[in-house]
């Protein structure tokens, strides 16, 4: 769930679903995926039973998406400028001449250096930091209420990435819009996301605040991805963690907790059933029998 | 690689289909040498312009000649205009091919200006030109006509593979070992453009055997009485309305064996192309 | 129009120039080389008067005379006298007959467009539907059929059918002027080359709808019809117009055995009378203008290209260009996917 204004991050190894789960609310999911059950709101509007038109007012408008490569996501034989005033002009909130008068203050609010003249290049006259911040302001342009970011910085360089991040956080005080930012890099959620949400082979384990999160993971997995992450700080002889196994064949998904083949932490009833999502502290939900409180307290007591 | 390529082959039901039909076509050839029904060169075999009957199961032509006969010659003259023409040019293509890419310079330079200067030319025109002017009529001249035409395809197509193969690790380390160039081109960066070579090579064929249609048609093919489908076509061309079966049956048989050719020729091109998913 | 584009222009009018010249020369000097009596048909059998031919004609001149007079002719526009029928200049025939071939060629390219690429289109939004598959088979039966079967066919049809069935009101068939004449041998010629631009239109929208940036835009939520026109076409068709530049030259050779069928006096059916009559130069002339127009046609389309595709447009046209050209030429033989 994602609240007004919120910025959450949806993070996971890749396959994981995450930008399944997203495409999925604006029902991009190409033949021949469909949605088999399920509700998505918005708004109190039910996603999924929109007509063809009620949908195609509703994306670009009420939640606008940006993808990972900006390259190939933009239309290389149009100009920039025309893209985006073209993704106002669909939904008729602004004639022509309004929106060709929005286009270059959107391109000055994401900071793109001289805007007049940049939005008469094409795509491939751009760098790939400015492609992306061109993407989001034609994501942005038609001011919707979710900004669904899949992977938007993991074609850039740290520099670039950090840069974009930090423009979405702008973006994100200054024009009350949600953002979820879909990743697989935990430092990039930290810096942005006031929520997280993990995800495991199609299933959320684990949500909740970032902080929290981050501080004290209760799924083993969340767990071992933070313990993964190399430190500054350690020195030559600490091991680096892994997590051993591969994401489950989901066509032949194991019994019981989806994770429990890879999980140290793991006991008996984990491959017998899977866990229900529950809560496990304020606002923190974890998916798992054992809990890291539990399994860090056990291993205190045995050693 | 190509145990791989073998199995996506079977299984395009298309390719198989064209295969089987070229299979038959060679064999009509190679039988049409030793034997046909009655010899294509007699005439008045009966009432002309018969349809079929028992007798000759695809009817007789203006002169009283045995169509199925002359059918099954015709299908000789293709096969070996199409697969001298595909053999000729694609030696021709390949050298050439191989020695502008690898070596650069001015063989290079020779190669890419012709290549350059006869794109685009209407080949026809000009296989035209040198059968009518060079005036012999013969098989082999037609092949080395359409060979003069075809060639160019083939090397611009092994330049470009040669030109990439070139850069790849496995020549230096060749090189290195100290191999000399000759050896490297057979071995090693011939065997890697093989796949395309042999696509292409499938694809002169049936031009090939069109451009011959196509010359026999406008008279300036192989000399008659030697059958041939396009001159057999012409001339039924003046009998159409009241004998349609004169022009109907070798028009027929050309296309089907383009469209076999074609059909193989597309299945070879996915089967050996790795990148190809349905 | 930027400098760059101007000199570009240059470049290819000369490479076109060149080219023609080149060829037309190897064709004159080939000729040439035959022994002397190829050049006049068997007809005056009087020395004296074959003398006479012979000196009006230049043609006791040695031949690198002979080959400087004839291209200082051609650079003037002067392609010379026809041999086989005196006085009759061959610039002019060129000229005349070029535009009857233009009206059967433009036809025919009408319908190699319009029904390529709308069936093309069509079969890549309905992809694996019954109506891309037989229209994909028909293409492959289309392109295996060289022009003078169709032609038979749609014969066939029109004057034991058709010419039954309207009264004899569709087709004369032999002849040229009246503009119930034009379909006929203009679908002859068309038919072919719409089975291949059939092919290449589908191929290239069905790789380009399942690009990102079409993603993108059904994801501003635009209408249908502007996703595939703006989006999908615009870049699908960028192959497509490439090719036009060989499929001209194929339209150019089947219209020399379709006005030889359907005995319309265009040039190529003056080209393969005149190889007949060994009228040469008349041969070499009908081939320099062929020459010049096939230049021309690939020169259009190498204009057009950069203005559909801006990714191109930067000085150094030349090699991208002559390489893109390349790469898309391969493609003819297209994927069926």
């Amino acid at each position: 769930m994602v609240h007004k204004g919120e910025t959450v991050g949806i993070v996971g190894e890749s396959g994981c679903g995450k930008s399944v789960t997203a495409l999925s609310v604006l029902r991009l999911i190409p033949d021949p995926g469909k949605i088999v059950g399920g509700h998505i709101f918005f708004k109190d509007r039910e996603v999924t039973r929109m007509s063809a038109e009620e949908l195609r007012e509703f994306r670009g408008n009420d939640v606008a998406m940006i993808f990972q490569d900006p390259m190939t996501s933009l239309n290389p034989v149009l100009r920039i400028g025309f893209q985006i005033k073209e993704a106002m002009v669909a939904h008729e909130r602004f004639d022509n001449n309004a929106a060709e008068e929005r286009v270059v203050p959107m391109l000055k609010k994401v900071r793109i250096p001289a805007p007049k003249d940049r939005a008469k290049n094409y795509p491939h006259q751009f760098s790939g930091g400015m492609r992306q911040r061109a993407m989001i302001a034609m994501g942005l342009s038609n001011e919707p209420g979710l900004l669904i970011a899949d992977e938007p910085t993991t074609a850039l360089d740290v520099t670039v990435q950090a840069q974009i991040i930090e423009l979405l956080r702008d973006l994100n005080r200054e024009m009350g819009t949600a953002v979820v930012l879909i990743t697989h890099n935990l430092a990039v959620v930290a810096s942005l996301c006031t929520r997280v949400i993990v995800m495991y082979a199609g299933r959320i384990v684990e949500q909740g605040p970032t902080r929290q999160i981050f501080y004290n993971p209760q799924h083993p997995y969340t767990w071992s991805l933070l313990q993964s992450i190399p430190r500054i700080d350690s020195t030559q002889h600490d091991k680096l963690l892994t997590i051993s196994g591969l994401p489950p064949d989901l066509s032949n998904p194991p019994p019981g907790c989806l994770f429990h083949p890879r999980c140290r932490f793991r006991v008996d009833r984990c491959s017998k059933q899977e866990p229900p999502l529950e809560e496990v502290g304020p606002g923190q939900d974890a998916r798992c029998w054992v809990l890291m409180k539990n399994a860090l307290a056990g291993a205190e007591s045995t050693s | 690689m190509w145990q791989d390529a073998w199995r996506r082959l079977r299984r395009n039901r298309l390719a198989l289909v064209g295969m089987a039909i070229v299979t038959i076509l060679i064999l009509t050839a190679i039988i049409s040498a030793f034997w046909t029904p009655y010899p294509v060169w007699i005439q008045s075999l009966g009432p002309t312009y018969q349809g079929p009957t028992a007798k000759h199961l695809f009817g007789l032509d203006d002169s009283g000649r045995d169509i199925l006969s002359r059918l099954m010659g015709g299908a000789q003259v293709s096969m070996i205009v199409g697969v001298g023409t595909a053999t000729l040019s694609s030696i021709i293509g390949i050298v050439l091919g191989l020695l502008a890419g690898f070596y650069r310079g001015w063989v290079d330079a020779v190669v890419s200006l012709l290549i350059n200067i006869f794109y685009g030319l209407p080949d026809l025109l000009i296989v035209l030109l040198i059968v009518a002017v060079t005036q012999q009529r013969g098989l082999q001249n037609i092949i080395l006509a359409i060979s003069l035409t075809a060639w160019l395809g083939m090397a611009r197509l092994v330049r470009g593979q040669t030109l990439s193969l070139r850069e790849r690790e496995f020549v230096e380390a060749a090189r290195s070992v100290g191999t000399r160039d000759v050896h490297l081109l057979i071995r090693h960066i011939f065997p890697n453009a093989l796949g395309p070579i042999i696509v292409q090579a499938t694809f002169v064929i049936p031009a090939a055997i069109l451009f011959e249609a196509f010359l026999s048609y406008l008279g300036f093919g192989v000399k008659p009485p030697t059958p041939s489908w396009g001159a057999m076509a012409s001339e039924g061309y003046r009998s159409l309305q009241f004998a349609p079966h004169i022009i109907l049956i070798p028009a027929a048989a050309l296309c089907l064996t383009l469209m076999a050719f074609n059909f193989m020729g597309d299945g070879l091109r996915d089967a050996l192309d790795p990148r190809m998913r349905r | 129009m930027t400098r760059g584009t101007l000199i570009y222009i240059g470049q290819r009018l000369l490479l076109i120039t060149l080219t023609a010249l080149i060829v037309s020369s190897i064709v004159f000097i080939g000729v040439h080389q035959l022994p002397g009596n190829a050049f006049l048909s068997e007809r005056s059998p009087n020395p004296l008067a074959e003398q006479q031919l012979v000196h009006h004609y230049g043609l006791d001149r040695p031949w690198p005379v002979q080959y400087v007079s004839w291209l200082t002719g051609v650079l003037h526009g002067d392609l010379g006298e026809s041999l086989v029928n005196r006085g009759v200049k061959i610039t002019p025939l060129v000229l005349r007959e070029a535009r009857v071939s233009a009206t059967l060629g433009f036809w025919a390219m009408v319908f190699t467009i319009t029904l390529g690429m709308s069936l093309g289109i069509l079969a890549a939004v309905k992809q694996n539907t019954l109506l891309d598959y037989v229209a994909s088979f028909c293409a492959v039966i289309g392109y295996s059929m060289p022009s003078f079967v169709t032609a038979t066919f749609l014969v066939l049809l029109t004057v034991t059918g058709f010419f039954a069935w309207s009264g004899g009101l569709v087709y004369e068939n032999i002849g040229w002027g009246k503009p119930e004449q034009i379909p006929v041998p203009a679908i002859s010629l068309g038919l072919l080359p719409s089975a291949i631009i059939f092919r290449l239109t589908r191929a290239s929208m069905l790789e380009v709808i399942r690009q990102d940036y079409v993603r993108t835009a059904w994801a501003k939520g635009l209408r249908s019809r502007i996703v595939i026109i703006r989006h999908a076409l615009r870049n699908a068709l960028i192959p497509v117009i490439t090719i036009l530049g060989p499929i001209t030259t194929g339209v150019i050779t089947g219209s020399i055995v379709i006005e030889y069928i359907f005995g319309i006096p265009g040039l190529g059916k003056e080209f393969i009378n005149s190889i007949a009559n060994r009228d040469y130069n008349v041969v070499i002339g009908v081939f320099t203008f062929y020459a010049i127009l096939v230049g021309i046609a690939n020169l259009l389309v190498d204009l057009v290209y950069p203005i559909l595709d801006p990714r191109i447009r930067s000085d150094g046209h030349l090699t991208q260009l002559f390489r893109a050209r390349c790469h898309f030429r391969r493609h003819r033989h297209l994927r069926s996917r």
